[in-house]
């Protein structure tokens, strides 16, 4: 109950309730510009910047720019053909399109399965839940190493016994055997289990059935979860190697560390085009980070505070 | 000689926001000064630049009678209480204590002597193996003042030490914090918002508002003499009654109701009074009119929140001011009923409807005394 | 537990059944929702550990389904292998100089990076991007980078005055270039280990110590560090599990030369089972691994809980 005859009175009213401390201002300023600290960070970025620095450049130079000593840095007329060469010596569309298939798949597979069983042994009461998470979960601790080999066999026999598909040399074998991870079913279950039950709870009063409280409470509310694992996924599934390495023999099927590989042994003294492949194949993953980039550290550091 | 000055220290920010404005203030050797105010109003900033954790952007903090705005704030012989105790987590509490006296190379039996002294004065001898996280609330904050004591500094700064503690807790830190002072007689530099803790403990309140300093003075002298509208509405529970009256024939109105004599060329005037001052006359005597709102039993007493202003004689404003009484418990008035208050001339106050500042020349001569020295 | 709907002032023995039939309900579904994901990891997972065991017991070539047992034999060739003696000592080698000097690596630049500055972020991306990277492109520009003829790190040396290098073509070198190889790819990850971990200690900690009159630096050693011990053990513990399982890096440089010194045991094992064609030997193997790595993650834990400070 202010009144405009006093504004003395008006500023007294307005400051009477104390309610947010000093220090919360303290933090909020920015900070003097520019600071000394530019001096350390910008070398510091520089050096481990350097390899892209170095792998750009080369990739614009000519072949016997690249077989000068010492190198040259920075190439006289770039050579953007060498891009097209490369496109050309190799099918890199096609890796790229092999990977991006495998990996939207297992994504997508991995974020469905790993939800729900994740889900059911988050809040669900179920005969053996906690023997079959314990199993599970001890499936993490086991290297690939170990399980490679049979992984090889069976695959092998499902290719010719059930579908060719999912057999060697095809991208089912890459797909199929990742679609859900003991990791993803880990991850998703702790955050359900920080999701307040009295909201589930509400909806099951309500009449939905537990598959509906997954999909329109629990799932709506764990975005940043699924994304985070979604990420994580991604870049394990576009960036893995030695699997593929096992599996796929034939060039039109290969993903595109392994297409990268093959290309690198045919033009291993071509290092302009080496460069030029490399960086095309770099520049998806680049994308993708830079735009989900917020989920990429979250999901590391997620899984360093967990442990 | 452990005084302290702060000689016109200001902070301003980059983005424009001045966190401090010409801060001058002279503490004694000794003296436990409190600075008090709402959120925002530059006392957490006074405190850090005087503990050396955030720089004045101009002005010079003294202390000890040498100047050390340039040192850092180990360099300055001072300790710190933080609000949330800033324990050392990971050590125990007698390598907390300890922690600040290794820094300055004390000798190992110095460290343990000075340890179980503090120890003792502040009963934490048994805690000294334990960790912060093993530890209660209360338990943590003497911790957290020990490691300050034991390195015996010349001024000791505390940040709202007692705002993490449960009410009952902190009526006992507040007392043993008291019973510290005046053992120790260590020169204190003391933040809160509240009021409460600021008459109790304090020597001298600096009352501060929006980065400016509003009122030096003994709580007493604060109390009865406040320099402005802020520091009256501020200091005091229940707050004062601030209340714009008119001004006709040289005479202050309240409701129609004389109060006073108006100063020398004012025409709008706000009136003071606290709720504990206001009497509420037997019927017919003549008084301020109010009409009652509600009321609320406390036990002891009561307060009773009505409205200036008659409504039956249509002098109701479209903006009734409210006012705050404090009455005999046996009082209960009801809702709409109508009452006159009257007040001792020497319990009003008048301040200037514009600027705040008080307005009787009383007043005004104390609040210019007790801003040029210390009140000792 | 009971569902809320469940009506209570119906008879005991109604009651009984109406709860007896929710949570057979419960049952269904929980086993419903579980069952995808156990069967692929099931086939995928499981069973391929208890299988890759049995092969470990024959002998097989992954081309003939016939694989004859032959017990404990796989295991007893292993200790007078010379090859896998050697792939230990590298593998170990490796380990010892990769796990410390990503750490500190990450650390250094994680306290670079903990200040506002204006412009930080584009800072800490730059940081954080090696962890895009895939295996391929890393050996790749490293490839380059440490080429003898007409690499940067060469031309570097002798702009300095120092001799040329053979690097990856030196038994004496190679090891160590995969060591700086795999040191900047990890860097992104402890960079964010650590960044996490240090804006998980109060500033108020710091500024504590600086008034009892700690210097930088011993702020940084007394309290921080210890502050950062948990996140320190996690990069210890996944770090070394990663580096004992080194093998990516390898194929795509040296396929483990020159003259095996970069075969680590992976490398071997893979080598072993596709390219020698000794898949039960090598399940053998796999398996060893795997129990030292167990082995050494629990004496990690065990030594590392010893020194972990965890605040709260």
């Amino acid at each position: 109950m202010t009144t405009s005859t006093s504004p003395a009175l008006d500023s007294v009213a307005a400051e009477q309730p104390p309610v947010v401390e000093d220090n919360g201002k303290r933090r909020r300023f920015r900070p003097h510009w520019p600071s000394p600290w530019h001096l350390v960070l910008i070398p510091i970025t520089f050096i481990l910047l350097v390899p892209f620095f170095m792998m750009v450049a080369t990739s614009l130079e000519t072949l016997p720019e690249t077989r000068t000593f010492p190198p040259v840095l920075i190439p006289h007329h770039p050579q953007w053909s060498n891009y097209s060469h490369a496109l050309n010596a190799a099918p890199f569309v096609r890796f790229m399109l092999n990977s991006a298939v495998v990996a939207i798949v297992v994504v997508v597979a991995n974020l469905v399965l790993c939800s729900v069983a994740g889900y059911a042994f988050a809040r669900l009461r179920f005969f053996g839940r906690g023997l079959l998470f314990g199993v599970l979960m001890a499936t993490l601790m086991v290297p690939f190493q170990v399980t490679m080999i049979p992984e090889f066999l069976i695959v092998k026999w499902l290719g010719t016994n059930v579908w060719a598909q999912l057999g060697i040399d095809h991208l089912g074998a890459l797909i199929v055997p990742n679609m859900a991870t003991a990791f993803g079913i880990f991850f998703l279950r702790q955050f359900f289990l920080t999701i307040p039950v009295e909201l589930e709870e509400a909806a099951r009063i309500d009449g939905t059935s537990r598959l509906g409280v997954l999909f329109k409470i629990v799932l709506p509310l764990s975005l940043p979860a699924l994304s985070t694992l979604a990420a994580l996924t991604f870049l394990d599934s576009w960036n893995s190697f030695l699997w593929p390495l096992i599996v796929i023999n034939t060039e039109s099927h290969m993903t595109l560390p392994l297409g990268l590989t093959t290309f690198e042994g045919a033009h291993n003294t071509q290092f302009q085009l080496l460069m030029a492949g490399n960086v095309f194949s770099l520049l998806p993953m680049l994308l993708v980070f830079f735009a989900a980039q917020r989920y990429f550290v979250r999901s590391v550091a997620a899984t360093g505070l967990k442990g | 000689m452990a005084e302290v000055e702060y000689r016109k220290v200001t902070k301003r920010y980059p983005n424009g926001v001045v966190a401090l404005k010409d801060f001058d203030l002279t503490i004694a050797d000794g003296e436990f000064v409190i600075l008090v105010g709402p959120s925002g109003c530059g006392k957490s900033t006074a405190l850090r630049i005087l503990a050396g954790l955030d720089k004045p952007t101009s002005g010079e903090v003294c202390i000890g009678g040498a100047a050390v705005t340039k040192q850092g704030p180990g360099e300055r012989d001072i300790a710190m209480v933080f609000q949330n105790y800033a324990l050392y987590p990971h050590m125990s509490v007698y390598k907390n204590l300890a922690y600040g006296l290794r820094q300055r190379k004390t000798p190992k039996d110095e460290i343990k002597k000075r340890v179980f002294e503090i120890g003792e004065i502040l009963g934490i001898t048994e805690l000294l193996d334990r960790k912060p996280a093993q530890l209660s609330g209360g338990q943590r904050q003497r911790v957290a003042m020990g490691r300050a004591l034991v390195r015996e500094p010349q001024a000791f700064l505390l940040d709202e030490p007692l705002s993490n503690l449960d009410a009952k807790l902190r009526g006992q830190v507040r007392a043993e914090l008291k019973r510290l002072h005046h053992r120790l007689g260590i020169t204190s530099v003391y933040v809160t918002h509240d009021q409460v803790e600021a008459m109790t403990l304090a020597d001298r309140i600096c009352v501060m508002n929006q980065g400016e300093l509003q009122q030096v003075g003994t709580p007493q002298d604060v109390y009865e003499h406040p320099a402005n509208v802020f520091v009256a509405g501020f200091i005091g529970s229940p707050a004062m009654n601030l209340v714009p009256a008119t001004v006709a024939d040289g005479q202050v109105l309240l409701g129609g109701y004389p109060v006073g004599p108006a100063p020398h060329g004012y025409a709008d005037v706000v009136v003071g009074i606290r709720p504990e001052s206001l009497r509420i006359e037997p019927d017919g005597r003549p008084g301020i009119p109010v009409t009652v709102d509600f009321h609320e039993p406390l036990g002891s007493h009561a307060l009773v929140h009505a409205f200036v202003g008659d409504a039956s004689v249509g002098v109701v404003a479209d903006h009734p001011a409210a006012v705050v009484v404090q009455a005999d418990a046996d009082i209960s008035p009801h809702p709409g009923q109508r009452l006159t208050l009257t007040a001792e001339p020497k319990h009003i106050y008048l301040f200037d409807a514009t600027t705040g500042a008080a307005l009787s020349t009383d007043q005004r001569a104390r609040v210019a005394a007790s801003l040029t020295k210390p009140a000792q | 537990m009971a569902s809320a709907a469940a009506p209570t002032d119906a008879p005991p023995r109604r009651r009984a059944r109406i709860f007896r039939r929710l949570s057979r309900s419960e049952n269904a579904v929980g086993w419903a929702f579980v069952t995808p994901a156990t069967v692929l990891i099931g086939i995928f997972g499981l069973l391929p550990i208890l299988w890759s065991l049995l092969l470990s017991f024959q002998k097989s070539d992954l081309l003939t389904p016939e694989t004859p047992w032959v017990g404990l034999q796989n295991y007893r060739q292993i200790p007078g292998d010379a090859t896998f003696r050697l792939s230990i000592e590298n593998t170990i080698v490796y380990t010892a100089l990769f796990v410390p000097g990503t750490m500190i690596v990450g650390l250094v630049i994680a306290v670079a990076l903990n200040r506002k500055v204006r412009g930080i972020a584009v800072y800490r991306t730059a940081a954080y991007v090696t962890m895009a990277v895939s295996t391929i492109n890393e050996a790749i520009i490293f490839l380059w980078l440490f080429d003898p003829s007409f690499g940067v790190v060469n031309s570097a040396l002798h702009a300095v005055g120092l001799p040329q290098q053979q690097w990856l073509s030196d038994p004496n070198e190679a090891l160590y270039v995969i060591v700086m190889m795999t040191i900047w790819g990890w860097t992104g990850f402890a960079v964010v280990i650590y960044l996490a971990a240090l804006q998980g200690v109060p500033q108020e900690l710091q500024e504590a110590a600086a008034i009892d009159g700690a210097k930088r630096f011993t702020i940084f050693r007394t309290i921080t560090f210890p502050l950062l011990s948990p996140a320190s053990l996690f990069l210890v513990v996944w770090l070394s599990i990663n580096a004992l399982q080194l093998f990516d890096e390898v194929y795509l440089t040296t396929r483990g030369g020159p003259l095996h010194s970069t075969t680590v045991i992976v490398y071997y094992l893979f080598d072993q089972a596709f390219q020698q064609f000794n898949a039960g030997y090598a399940a053998a193997l796999a398996y060893v691994l795997f129990v030292v790595i167990i082995v050494i993650t629990f004496i990690q834990f065990r030594i590392g809980n010893r020194f972990v400070h965890y605040s709260r």
